[in-house]
């Protein structure tokens, strides 16, 4: 039997459905509470209104090497880096508030959210355990994420030098390039 | 504008940006950390002020609040100014990755 205090399941219960809210899966709440499985079932229907949704959690880090999904994973992992630095709060927290900050940012350009909180949760377990990293741009000198082992002297970012094919699609809430960037021009 | 109305601008600006600072405190003061992008003690210092200490603090000939970032990058992007120009929500979101990551500045 677990012998656990009533106060520190309160916190956990909070957290949980701090994460339900904002969609995360089943297994995020797993990872990073203490509570069982049957009552984080039940919890998740409460919250939710409907069952969560089965099958694995995506486990490759290509996603977060294409075009978009870079940039909108950038923009969380260095609103997560500022928190993490600044504020003393424990990781799943800085996940969670990190998050919120990057929607809000998101929705003040107008763009849709590519990046769900389960992959968000997932980058930042990718760079813990050093699968991903941030490397700055030799252009502009914001952080991306990459690849470990990257050699920053050389490294430009999406937003610098997007590819041929970047921003041309015509899903709302995407985010779209217009003309050549500064790059492309000077080079 | 004279003199009399510069100050009394910059107490109208003081106060609005210490009011609001204050809110952001005590609403979630670790998210607030990044929104003012001020450190830990200096946001529990701004968490206590009373009405009266504001005011106080309010008046004088500067400002309070300074530039976020004094980088010419995040300037030209956000201004959406000459060569930067390339799309005006790409720039800005450029930005906002230029901005979050300098938390040197902060901690």
């Amino acid at each position: 039997m677990r012998n656990k205090s009533i106060l520190t399941e309160a916190h956990q219960i909070d957290t949980a459905v701090e994460l339900i809210k904002l969609g995360a899966r089943l297994q995020v709440l797993e990872s990073e509470t203490d509570l069982s499985y049957e009552r984080l079932l039940r919890l998740y229907k409460e919250v939710a209104g409907k069952s969560p949704s089965k099958g694995q959690l995506p486990f490759s880090t290509d996603w977060f090497m294409t075009w978009q999904p870079n940039i909108h994973s950038s923009l969380f992992l260095n609103i997560h880096e500022y928190l993490n630095k600044v504020a003393a709060l424990d990781e799943i927290e800085v996940v969670i508030k990190a998050y919120k900050l990057y929607l809000e940012q998101i929705g003040a350009q107008g763009l849709e959210p590519q990046l769900s909180v389960t992959r968000a949760w997932r980058l930042v377990k990718f760079v813990d355990n050093g699968m991903l990293t941030m490397t700055a741009c030799s252009h502009c000198g914001g952080h991306f994420v990459t690849h470990p082992h990257e050699i920053a002297r050389h490294y430009v970012c999406g937003l610098c030098n997007p590819p041929a094919r970047a921003g041309k699609g015509r899903n709302a809430g995407a985010i779209r390039l217009s003309a050549p960037s500064e790059f492309e021009l000077a080079h | 504008m004279n003199t009399e109305q510069v100050l009394a601008e910059i107490r109208e600006a003081n106060l609005s940006y210490l009011m609001l600072a204050q809110t952001l405190i005590r609403l979630d003061s670790d998210q607030a950390l990044f929104r003012l992008g001020v450190s830990e003690d200096t946001a529990r210092l701004i968490g206590l002020l009373t009405p009266a200490q504001m005011m106080k603090i309010a008046s004088g000939n500067t400002l309070l609040c300074r530039m976020r970032s004094e980088d010419e990058m995040v300037w030209s992007l956000l201004a959406g100014q000459g060569k930067h120009s390339a799309n005006d929500g790409v720039s800005r979101l450029h930005a906002a990755i230029l901005v979050a990551g300098r938390h040197q500045e902060a901690a």
